[in-house]
């Protein structure tokens, strides 16, 4: 997979479900570029709309929401979690910064192959 | 001093980077690592060590602890689910606060995965460790919460697997509930046949398991019937049964034991000839069979069988490209591990029935592995059953000429030669698969490995533990399995689930919404955020003299979700060990270089 050195992507991985799913490509030994840094969270709906814009500011390029979705332990913290991203891209929008950089996504304890898939499009984006 | 107390400067961070053996070192430069963790902020340490969670390593940090007053710990190795209590344990005795710790992933998501890369993945390992830093510098010491466990375990599976952990959960003194999808436990056991290595009759072993549960009155069984949610957490799962009746049955259980077993491989219409002729049979349909016929001579279907040709590894060990994929895409690379020894023992049982039956065995590599059935391969061999060695990636041709089945194959016996032999029965030694359990694992969040059988923790160190505290698994649900070895691992699930409800409370992680009420305003809208009614209120407190509307968490009904977190514009509420200003510092650092 290509790799863009310079540029770094933030995953955010829930507790529950995409970390796990993280550990599972680990060990599958499957490999993925190194500029991505996985931070693990009981869950990405206790991010405030700013703290991806604050994020973004910072330097980091490209932020993949890995949430559990509909088998997220939290009943409604999914619902809760689109809202506010949507309301992110809006924000995005408005700092003209690409909404393409910010996605949210659903990983279980075994998409790997998602989980992969979600890297390389990111990667693809952030190297644009 | 309180540790609550403590300004920066007598915050003494210790770094304590693990080798795995070589699973990290092998990839990652360690001694660069530890160079540059020494040399950053608040670090008066780092270490490295061959095997970080060994007794050595973990003397290693609470020696540092006792010695060089370290008091915030950052572990950089494996996943943290496999040793994050490890070193939490390490640290608390002591005399730490064992939450003052950060555990930084640097196999499964940096040398594992970037090993094409080493440079990349030392960086990186060092950009987390840095991020690991300064969330522990920010890391309050915690205590646990205690919650009252039910002192009951949800069996899944009243299989051969599932009525050895209720047996041995009873004898422990825990009540168990047993759910079972059929009408009467026993699972695959309830056929016709014998069992090695014990040789006794499959039915006899579940007519004494089934005794002993139906008159253990701290054991229920639930059979027809099935779960439709799972809910709750360690200590307290909440169970919904449906049962036959279409009734519904909640129960709460402390813990739970998935044994829902294996699925037999079903040969799709036409490999090796299956169901194009009435002769070509699975090893389960053979044992029936053989286990039925009587006399001088084996008849099937008025046809005398005077020969029978045994084929190994169907729907095991395949090879993308030349075996036909399963539902997912993927073929079963595994190994069955039971059909060899299955398979042979039932060629000796043949040949003890009807001696004058030729049999020939075409394998790619026997595994009757143990030291009783390693004999038996030896008996197959003084019971003239002749064996033939094919190629790992080639596959036995099965062609029909009149009433005969021709088999072709390479033989590397005899130096690759071709060979063709007619039978008059073909039998395929069909293995497992993992059972469906998506609604189960689905529930539970349960980890599953690439071959699609529940992934224990670590099979070495934590064996039977699922990625969620609380569950364990047992027998062919984790990989395939004998009944020798599914009994073992029924006993470990079920000793690890009563340790566990031994006590007659839980430690949970405190990891629950905190208010600053300094900083409340009592607003509510954290209130109206909270996905949990009850869990955070609005009350009134009297700070400083002055009486203020403030938010209150109850963290026994808080599940740690954060929603609360993300709508205070005051910051007045956070996440106990996952504050927001932990991450933002973790991104600081990881965006720094």
């Amino acid at each position: 997979m290509q790799q863009n050195n310079k540029s770094k992507i933030l995953i955010i991985a829930t507790n529950h479900s995409s970390y796990p799913g993280a550990n599972a490509v680990g060990q599958a030994h499957i490999s993925y570029p190194s500029n991505t840094y996985i931070i693990r969270v009981p869950d990405p709906v206790m991010f405030p709309e700013d703290f991806y814009i604050n994020s973004f500011k910072k330097g980091i390029s490209g932020i993949i929401i890995m949430s559990s979705g509909s088998d997220c332990p939290y009943e409604g913290a999914y619902k809760r979690l689109s809202k506010r991203i949507e309301n992110v891209y809006i924000k995005m929008k408005e700092l003209n910064i690409s909404t393409e950089r910010l996605r949210l996504t659903t990983i279980c304890t075994v998409c790997r192959e998602a989980f992969i898939k979600e890297i390389s499009d990111m990667e693809r984006i952030v190297s644009k | 001093m309180s540790d609550n107390n403590l300004n920066e400067a007598q915050k003494r961070v210790g770094v304590y980077v693990c080798h795995c053996g070589g699973n990290i070192s092998d990839v990652v430069d360690i001694k660069k690592i530890v160079d540059e963790i020494s040399k950053y902020h608040s670090v008066v340490v780092a270490r490295d060590y061959v095997f970080m969670c060994s007794s050595n390593g973990q003397s290693l940090i609470e020696d540092d602890i006792k010695n060089m007053g370290i008091n915030r710990i950052v572990v950089a190795a494996c996943m943290p689910s496999l040793h994050e209590l490890t070193f939490r344990n390490a640290i608390q005795r002591a005399g730490l606060n064992p939450y003052l710790y950060e555990h930084i992933n640097i196999r499964e998501q940096v040398s594992w995965v970037h090993k094409d890369n080493p440079q990349g993945a030392t960086s990186k390992a060092i950009l987390l460790i840095k991020a690991g830093v300064e969330k522990v510098l920010m890391q309050d010491p915690l205590n646990a919460i205690r919650v009252n466990a039910e002192h009951r375990v949800l069996i899944i599976g009243g299989g051969i697997s599932g009525m050895r952990a209720a047996v041995s959960s009873a004898d422990n003194g825990i009540e168990v509930v047993i759910v079972e999808k059929e009408k009467k436990l026993g699972g695959k056991l309830n056929r016709d046949g014998y069992v090695y290595p014990s040789d006794e009759k499959a039915v006899d072993i579940v007519n004494k398991f089934s005794k002993k549960i139906l008159s253990n009155p701290l054991i229920k069984v639930y059979t027809e019937s099935e779960i439709i949610n799972i809910g709750g957490y360690v200590g307290n799962f909440d169970i919904k049964i449906k049962k036959t009746d279409g009734d519904i049955d909640n129960i709460k259980a402390g813990s739970i034991i998935v044994a829902t077993g294996f699925d037999h491989y079903m040969p799709y219409d036409g490999e090796y000839g299956y169901k194009k002729s009435d002769y070509v049979l699975r090893l389960k349909e053979f044992i029936e069979l053989l286990s039925k016929s009587d006399g001088l001579e084996f008849v099937f279907k008025g046809k005398k069988i005077n020969s029978i040709g045994f084929i190994h590894c169907v729907g095991s060990r395949q090879n993308e490209g030349i075996d036909a994929p399963q539902a997912d895409g993927k073929v079963n690379e595994y190994c069955s591990r039971v059909c060899c020894t299955s398979g042979i023992y039932t060629m000796n049982k043949l040949k003890e029935k009807f001696p004058d039956v030729n049999v020939y065995d075409v394998y790619a590599d026997i595994r009757t592995y143990g030291m009783e059935s390693e004999s038996l391969y030896e008996i197959a061999s003084k019971h003239d059953v002749i064996f033939f060695r094919r190629p790992l990636d080639e596959r036995p041709q099965i062609t029909f000429e009149g009433d005969k089945i021709k088999i072709t194959t390479t033989d590397i016996l005899s130096f690759n030669e071709r060979l063709e032999m007619e039978v008059d029965m073909l039998v395929l030694l069909t293995g497992m698969k993992p059972s469906e359990i998506d609604d189960i694992s689905g529930y539970l969040k349960l980890s599953k490995s690439t071959n699609r059988f529940l992934q224990e923790v670590h099979p070495k160190l934590r064996p039977v533990e699922m990625n969620i505290n609380g569950v364990f698994a047992a027998g062919t649900s984790l990989s395939p399995m004998d009944i020798t070895e599914s009994l073992q691992s029924a006993q470990t699930a079920a000793m690890k689930s009563a340790i566990l409800l031994s006590n007659p409370d839980i430690p949970l992680d405190p990891f629950v919404a905190v208010v600053d009420e300094e900083r409340c305003t009592g607003c509510g809208r954290c209130v109206e955020e909270c996905l949990y009614s009850g869990a955070v209120t609005i009350t009134e407190k009297t700070i400083d003299g002055n009486i203020k509307k403030v938010a209150y968490v109850n963290p026994a009904m808080c599940k740690g979700c954060g929603a609360c977190v993300a709508v205070c514009s005051e910051r007045a509420i956070d996440l106990n060990g996952s504050r927001l200003s932990q991450f933002e510092a973790m991104i600081d650092a990881i965006v720094k270089e």
